[in-house]
C-alpha cells in the first residue's frame, strides 16, 4: 500500500469506511485483488462472522498503538519525522524502532515529540518526552503526557502464555494494525497475511506472504494474542526494466508504511523493561573489537570450524586489547557457546554485537578464537564505551558557516589515528556557499590547527572560533585540516 | 589560474584502435567523409593561395622525422592478461634512431612497438625507457632492420622552449585518430601552465616536476607523443593531452624538459629522482598570514607520514623559505614544479637543508632524500586463479594509511575462476596467502607456482577499507 508520504493517492473513493478497512489498497490494484482472493479462499463462507470477531479484537487493540511525530533541529532547518509506536505500560511509555532516528543526530537535536491517537483529529495531539535508545534492542523510548494515559492500553495486556508465541508456525494466519498518513488523521486499518518464512537474523523473525502491519506496530493471531512487532526497512528485491535499463536493473523496494516482517514477541516482551536511564542510552558495554567479518562456508570448512567471525582490529585501550585478543583472530565461540550458524553470513556480525550489548558493565566476556590453527580463550571485563558520536558536543558558527564537533574515540577509529593524536575538532556540518565551504572545508574534515595554534581541546577550539567570529575587524582565519591521510591549509575569508 | 583536475576531465591524447571514434570514421565514409574531404580541399586551396611561398624547407624536413607508433601491450585490469592496441605519434630526435614520444603511448607494458616512417615503411622499435612524471618515453628504432631493408630516416632539431611567448604560432604534427601526418596550427596560449595529476599517465603520477605549454593547435587522441614545432620546424614541445569537451585546450611538455629527460633516458634507461615527502602549495595571498615578504616562501600543505620530511620534523602548515640556502618563491602554482625539481634533482641519499618558518620561528631542517617511487607497483597475473594484482608500493601505502608496503591490490578477477568464485573483487588488498605475509611479489609468485604444480585449496586474507576477510581459492 501507499507510503504515508505519498498522500496524493487517496484510498477507495467509492467504498464505505468498513470497505476501506478490510481492503486498504486502492481498488483495481493487484495487491487488492490478491488479498481479497486470499481472504475468500481462506475463510470462505464463514467470512462474515470471522471478520466481525477480528474487527472487535482490532478495535480493542488500537489502544496500544500511536503515531509519533518529532522534529530534528539542525543548524539550518527543522525536519519532521513521523513514525509509529507501541504502548508498553500504563504510564504512557511507547517504544519505536531504532532506525527512525538518523545516527548523525544527537538527542538534543530531537525536539517537540507529539503523540497522535489513531483516527483522532490531529489537532488533539499530546506532547511526549524522549527517554533514549536502548543499546541492546535499539528501540527508542518516549513517555507520553499524563493526560493521554487513560486512552492507552499496554501491549502486554494482549500477551498470551509463552507457549502461544513460541508456537508461531509457518502458514499461520496473522493480522496486524497499520496507520494511514497524518493528513488522514492516522486512520487505523487492518492488514492480514500468512507466515511464509521464519528466520533468525539474529532475532526470531517471521516473514509473511504480504504486508502484515505498520512498521513498529503489533501483529496478532486470530484470537488476538500479541505475536510481535512489524519490522521497518524490510526490503524486497526486484528487477526493474525500463528504457534506460532494458536488460533489467536490480532494485530494492521498501514499503515505508507497511511491512511484511515482524519480530516475534519472545524477542520483545522480555526486554521491554530495558528503559534507558538517560537520553544517550548509557550504560553502553564495550569490548573493543572492530571490523567483524564472517567467514563463508568454504573458509569455515577449510579452517575446520562450523562458522567463525574475523576480527579486523582490536581497539586501543579496550577490554578486548587487555584480554589479549589480536587482529585477525577468528571468533568461534562466545561465553562458552559455539557461534550459531545464522544466515545470511552478515547476520553473524549483528549477533556478536548483540551478545556484547546483552551484558552489563563489569561482566566478564569470554571469547574463544582460532589463532594460527589453535584455539585460544580470552576474557575481559566489559567497561563503558568511550564517548559516542551522539554524545559529542557541537557548536555552530554561523558567520564561518560550519559546526565544530568534539573529537570522540570513534573519530579516531574512522581516521585511523593513534589515541595520542585524538585531538582537534571535526567539521560536523558545513553550510553550502558559506565562507568555510568556499574555502574548501567539507563535512567530516578534521580541524587540527586554527590560525596556526594546534587544537588541544574542544573547549579551546570553541573559544577560539567564537573569538574569531566576534572580531568584526578580522579579514580571514586559517585552518589546517586533515582529510584522509593528507592535510591542507584552508583560508576562510571573512570579509 | 590553477587547473583543477577534479573538475575537468583530462584525456590523454592516445587513440585506441578499438575505440568508437575510429569506428565512426570508417562508418561515415560514404557521404559525410566526402563532404569533409571537399571541405579539406577548399581549405587547402585557400591556404595555398594565401601562402604562395609554402612552408620553410626545415619544416618539411621536420615532417619527415614525425612517425606513427602502433603499440600492442598487456593489461592486467580484468583478472587475466589481455592485449590491447593503440596508436600514438613520435618524433625521431637523433641520427641513431631515438624516438621521443609520450609515456602514455609507450610504457614498459608494451610488447610490440611498430614505427611508421614518413616513407610509409614500418619498422620495429624497442623501449629505451620511460618517465611518467613528465609523460615522456624514448624508443630506439631497430637499426639492423633499417640497414637490412636499406631504409632512411631523418631526425628533428630542438628549438629553445624557454624563449616561447604567448601568441607565437606553433604547429602540432601527429597521427590523430590514426590519421597519419596531420598538421594543425595554433598559437602558444600559455607558456608556463601548471597542473599535476596523481593518476595522469594511466594511473601513474605526472606533472609534479614540469610546467606545460598550452596551445590552441588542435590536438586529438593519437596526437600524443607528436611534436609541437615552430614555423621553422624546430621541436619546442611534445603534445600530450587536452581537455575533453573543450575547444582546443591542448598541452605539451616543453621541449627543453623533453630534451633533458630524453638524454637521461638514453643514458640510464630511467630518470632517478629524490623524494622527501612534502606536498607543496602556492602561497597566493597567504603571505600576510604567515608574515612573509612578497615573493618569498612556499607552503607545505601536507607531509607524507613516514617520509624523510616527517622524520626530520617538518609539518603541514610550515613555510619553506630556502633549499640549501637558495631562496624559494612559490607564490603561484606554476612556480611549484621548479621548486619540486630542485629537490628531486638531488642525488638520492643526499642531505638537503630546508629553511622553514613555523609561526614566528625560522630554523633549518636537514632531510636525507630517498629514491622517488610511484604509487603504482608491479603488476602481474595469476592466470589459474583468474586474478590480476598490483603490488602495494611504499608510496601507495603512505597515501592510503597502510602500515607498510605489504600486500597486493586486486585489479580484476575473471568470472568463474577461483578468485571470483571465492568472492575477491577489484580493490581488495591481499595481505597474506596460506598464512604467509605478502611482503614481496616473489612470495606470491612462489605460492602460485606451488599451486600450479599441485592445485590445493588456498587461504587468502584480504582487506577492504581495513575490514579483514578470508577467502578460499579452490581448484
Amino acid at each position: 500500500m501507499k507510503s504515508p508520504s505519498t498522500s496524493v493517492s487517496p484510498p477507495a473513493k467509492s467504498g464505505s469506511d468498513s470497505d476501506r478497512i478490510s481492503a486498504p489498497s486502492a481498488p483495481g490494484t493487484r495487491p487488492f485483488a490478491r488479498r481479497l482472493l486470499t481472504a475468500c479462499a481462506l475463510v470462505g463462507l464463514a467470512l462474515t462472522s470471522h471478520a466481525a470477531e477480528i474487527r472487535d479484537l482490532w478495535k480493542e487493540r488500537l489502544k496500544s498503538v500511536v503515531a509519533i511525530e518529532f522534529f530534528t533541529e539542525t543548524e539550518l532547518d527543522r525536519r519532521p519525522t513521523v513514525i509509529f509506536g507501541t504502548v508498553i505500560d500504563r504510564e504512557g511509555t511507547v517504544v519505536f524502532s531504532g532506525a527512525a532516528v538518523n545516527a548523525r543526530s544527537t538527542p538534543t537535536e530531537l525536539k517537540d515529540f507529539r503523540v497522535y491517537l489513531p483516527g483522532e483529529n490531529v489537532r488533539n495531539y499530546a506532547s511526549a518526552t524522549y527517554i533514549g535508545q536502548d543499546v541492546f534492542t535499539t528501540w527508542h523510548y518516549v513517555k507520553v503526557a499524563e493526560s493521554l494515559w487513560p486512552s492507552l492500553v499496554p501491549i502486554t495486556n494482549f500477551a498470551g502464555p509463552a507457549s502461544t508465541t513460541t508456537g508461531v508456525q509457518l502458514a499461520q494466519d496473522v493480522w496486524g494494525i497499520a496507520l494511514r498518513a497524518k493528513d488522514e488523521d492516522f486512520t487505523p486499518y487492518i492488514l492480514s497475511a500468512r507466515i511464509s518464512l521464519m528466520q533468525t537474523i539474529p532475532q526470531r523473525t517471521a516473514v509473511c506472504m504480504d504486508d502484515v502491519a505498520g512498521p513498529g506496530l503489533p501483529v496478532f493471531d486470530s484470537k488476538g494474542v500479541f505475536l510481535g512487532l512489524g519490522m521497518p526497512g524490510f526490503a524486497q528485491s526486484y528487477l526493474q526494466f525500463s528504457q534506460r535499463s532494458p536488460s533489467g536493473e536490480q532494485v530494492a523496494l521498501v514499503n515505508i508504511g507497511e511491512t511484511g516482517a515482524f519480530q516475534l514477541a519472545d524477542e520483545i516482551l522480555p526486554y521491554l523493561n530495558r528503559r534507558p536511564l538517560n537520553v544517550y542510552g548509557r550504560s553502553v558495554p564495550w569490548f573493543g573489537w572492530y571490523g567483524l567479518q564472517p567467514t563463508d562456508p568454504e573458509v569455515a570448512a577449510h579452517l575446520k570450524i562450523d562458522i567463525g567471525v574475523v576480527v579486523s582490529e582490536v581497539l586501543a585501550g579496550s577490554p578486548a586489547e587487555k584480554s589479549g585478543l589480536q587482529p585477525r583472530d577468528v571468533v568461534v565461540a562466545m561465553d562458552g557457546k559455539p557461534l550459531p550458524r545464522l544466515k545470511p553470513d552478515r547476520v553473524m556480525v549483528n549477533y556478536l554485537v548483540r551478545e556484547v550489548a546483552r551484558h552489563a558493565i563489569g561482566d566478564v566476556v569470554k571469547v574463544t578464537v582460532l589463532r594460527n590453527g589453535e584455539r585460544v580463550d580470552v576474557a575481559a571485563k566489559l567497561v563503558e564505551e568511550p564517548k559516542l558520536f551522539r554524545e559529542a558536543e557541537r557548536k555552530y558558527f554561523d558567520k564561518l558557516g560550519f559546526t565544530a564537533r568534539e573529537f570522540v574515540y570513534g573519530d579516531g577509529i574512522m581516521r585511523r589515528a593513534p589515541v595520542a593524536e585524538h585531538q582537534g575538532v571535526i567539521a560536523h556540518f558545513v553550510k553550502a556557499n558559506s565562507p568555510a565551504a568556499t574555502a574548501g572545508l567539507v563535512t567530516d574534515d578534521w580541524i587540527k590547527e586554527i590560525d596556526g595554534t594546534p587544537v588541544k581541546s574542544y573547549k579551546e577550539a570553541i573559544d577560539q572560533l567564537a573569538a574569531i567570529q566576534a572580531d568584526s575587524s578580522r579579514a580571514e582565519t586559517v585552518l589546517l585540516i586533515r582529510r584522509g591521510g593528507d592535510t591542507q591549509v584552508l583560508r576562510i575569508k571573512l570579509k | 589560474m590553477r587547473l583543477d583536475l577534479e573538475k575537468v576531465v583530462l584525456f590523454a591524447m592516445r587513440s585506441h584502435l578499438n575505440e568508437r571514434t575510429s569506428v565512426n570514421l570508417s562508418k561515415c565514409a560514404s557521404t559525410t567523409l566526402r563532404w569533409v574531404l571537399l571541405g579539406v580541399f577548399f581549405l587547402a586551396v585557400g591556404a595555398l593561395s594565401a601562402q604562395t611561398t609554402g612552408m620553410p624547407k626545415s619544416f618539411n624536413e621536420l615532417l619527415n622525422a614525425v612517425v606513427r607508433i602502433d603499440v600492442r601491450e598487456v593489461s592486467y585490469d580484468t583478472g587475466v592478461k589481455r592485449f590491447s592496441a593503440g596508436v600514438g605519434s613520435g618524433v625521431i630526435v637523433s641520427k641513431t634512431g631515438l624516438i621521443l614520444t609520450n609515456a602514455h603511448v609507450a610504457s614498459p607494458k608494451a610488447i610490440e612497438l611498430l614505427v611508421t616512417l614518413s616513407s610509409l615503411e614500418r619498422v620495429g622499435a624497442k623501449l629505451v625507457g620511460w618517465d611518467h612524471w613528465t609523460d615522456l618515453a624514448l624508443l630506439q628504432l631497430d637499426l639492423d632492420e633499417i640497414k637490412r631493408r636499406k631504409l632512411r630516416f631523418t631526425h628533428a632539431l630542438f628549438g629553445d622552449s624557454d624563449k616561447l611567448y604567448p601568441g607565437q604560432v606553433v604547429y602540432a604534427v601527429g597521427t590523430p585518430h590514426g590519421l597519419t601526418r596531420t598538421v594543425t596550427r595554433g598559437i602558444i596560449s600559455n607558456n608556463r601552465r601548471y597542473f599535476q595529476d596523481n593518476r595522469g599517465v594511466r594511473g601513474y603520477e605526472t606533472g609534479e616536476f614540469n610546467t606545460w605549454l598550452q596551445t590552441d593547435a588542435a590536438i586529438n587522441p593519437g596526437n600524443s607523443g607528436g611534436p609541437l614545432v615552430t614555423e621553422k620546424g624546430a621541436v619546442i614541445g611534445i603534445s600530450s593531452r587536452g581537455y575533453l569537451g573543450a575547444n582546443n585546450l591542448g598541452f605539451a611538455i616543453p621541449g627543453n624538459i623533453a630534451r633533458r629527460v630524453a638524454d637521461g633516458l638514453a643514458h640510464d634507461g630511467s630518470i632517478t629522482r629524490s623524494y622527501i615527502g612534502i606536498v607543496p602549495r602556492e602561497l597566493l595571498d597567504l603571505e600576510g598570514f604567515y608574515a612573509l615578504a612578497l615573493n618569498e616562501g612556499m607552503l607545505i600543505n601536507s607531509v607524507d607520514p613516514g617520509s624523510p620530511a616527517a622524520g626530520a620534523g617538518l609539518r603541514a602548515g610550515d613555510v619553506l623559505l630556502a633549499i640549501d640556502g637558495q631562496r624559494v618563491d612559490g607564490r603561484f602554482p606554476e612556480q611549484l614544479p621548479p621548486i619540486q625539481n630542485a629537490i628531486a634533482s638531488r642525488p638520492v641519499g643526499s642531505t638537503v637543508v630546508l629553511t622553514v618558518k613555523r609561526g614566528t620561528e625560522t630554523r633549518d631542517y636537514s632531510v636525507v632524500t630517498e629514491k622517488l617511487e610511484s604509487q603504482v607497483g608491479e603488476e602481474l597475473a595469476f592466470e589459474k586463479w583468474g586474478l590480476t594484482v598490483r603490488k602495494v608500493s611504499k608510496a601507495y601505502a603512505r597515501n592510503n594509511q597502510l602500515p607498510d608496503a605489504t600486500g597486493l591490490i586486486v585489479l580484476g578477477v575473471q568470472a568463474g575462476f577461483p578468485a571470483a568464485v571465492a568472492g575477491l573483487s577489484h580493490g581488495a588488498i591481499i595481505t597474506s596467502i596460506n598464512q604467509q605475509k605478502i611482503t614481496s611479489v616473489d612470495v606470491a609468485r612462489k605460492i602460485y607456482s606451488a599451486y600450479e604444480a599441485k592445485p590445493e585449496p588456498t587461504l587468502v586474507e584480504a582487506q577492504r577499507f581495513f575490514q579483514v576477510s578470508l577467502y578460499i581459492l579452490k581448484p
